[in-house]
């Protein structure tokens, strides 16, 4: 039995778009992991710490005590930080940059010497890495914050 | 109410660029204060290197740390990249889903 269809072909086409429209609308789009705000202070503190200790290095004011000191507390940190950063989805490349900053450390403590300016220049460029992934995932997070409030607006 | 395709298309690519472009001056600012780093590291490494606070080794080491230091970078651009392509995909969603909206006279979306 030849039955005739009750929408038309470009009826059903239509709503078939529609229904996509409608379901991409419904979900935003996610490709990067939300910001963290104590991701973002911890990070700080240790790029602060790192610039003093540098300062310090350069005019030969760290001791050995301290240099010591120094390395062991920031490998705790960025530790602490790469076992945060797993917590989160979509963040595959902060835990990278993390990692890179653990064996900066760790080369640099290997090495022996004072963490003077001439020494430290892929540590301190691995941590200006982190802060910018901070600042691009704040940014973004600003932003959809104000997507959603001028969409919930009546 | 129809929707005005050509019309919503220019709206779309409007919002899209307009959520890009901050990423785009922070990832200028960025580069630029990455370059600037690395100059002021290779003056450090000469300058150390010359008044003899340094020794060959350390040279070997620090230019070592610092192209190791350039993964890191591509993860902080491929961050950028992602933040920006993210903000401008859901900012043209944002003004499909208020045209959606407009022309059916409820606030579904």
């Amino acid at each position: 039995m030849n039955r005739s269809p009750i929408f038309s072909r470009g009826t059903v086409f239509a709503a078939a778009v529609l229904c996509w429209a409608i379901l991409q609308v419904g979900c935003s789009a996610v490709l990067v992991a939300s910001y963290d705000e104590t991701t973002d202070r911890l990070l700080t503190d240790l790029s602060q710490k790192t610039e003093t200790a540098v300062v310090r290095a350069d005019a030969g004011q760290l001791s050995a005590q301290d240099q010591e000191t120094f390395f062991s507390e920031s490998l705790g940190t960025v530790r602490t930080l790469k076992a945060r950063s797993a917590l989160f989805a979509k963040n595959e490349d902060e835990i990278a940059a993390l990692a890179q900053l653990e064996q900066r450390f760790e080369a640099l403590q290997k090495h022996g010497a004072p963490p003077r300016t001439s020494l430290t220049t892929g540590l301190r460029g691995t941590l200006l890495d982190l802060q910018q992934i901070q600042i691009a995932k704040k940014r973004s997070s600003v932003f959809s914050a104000g997507l959603k409030k001028s969409s919930s607006k009546p | 109410m129809s929707i005005n395709i050509s019309q919503l298309i220019q709206s779309m690519l409007g919002a899209a660029t307009g959520a890009a472009k901050g990423h785009g001056e922070d990832l200028k600012n960025y580069l630029e204060a990455r370059a600037k780093l690395i100059a002021e590291g290779a003056a450090a490494i000469a300058s150390d290197r010359l008044e003899g606070k340094i020794n060959d080794d350390d040279v070997t080491f620090a230019f070592d740390q610092i192209k190791e230091s350039e993964k890191s970078a591509a993860a902080a651009v491929s961050v950028t990249l992602k933040a920006a392509a993210q903000d401008a995909i859901n900012a043209a969603l944002n003004v499909a889903a208020s045209a959606i909206n407009t022309a059916v006279g409820v606030a579904i979306l």
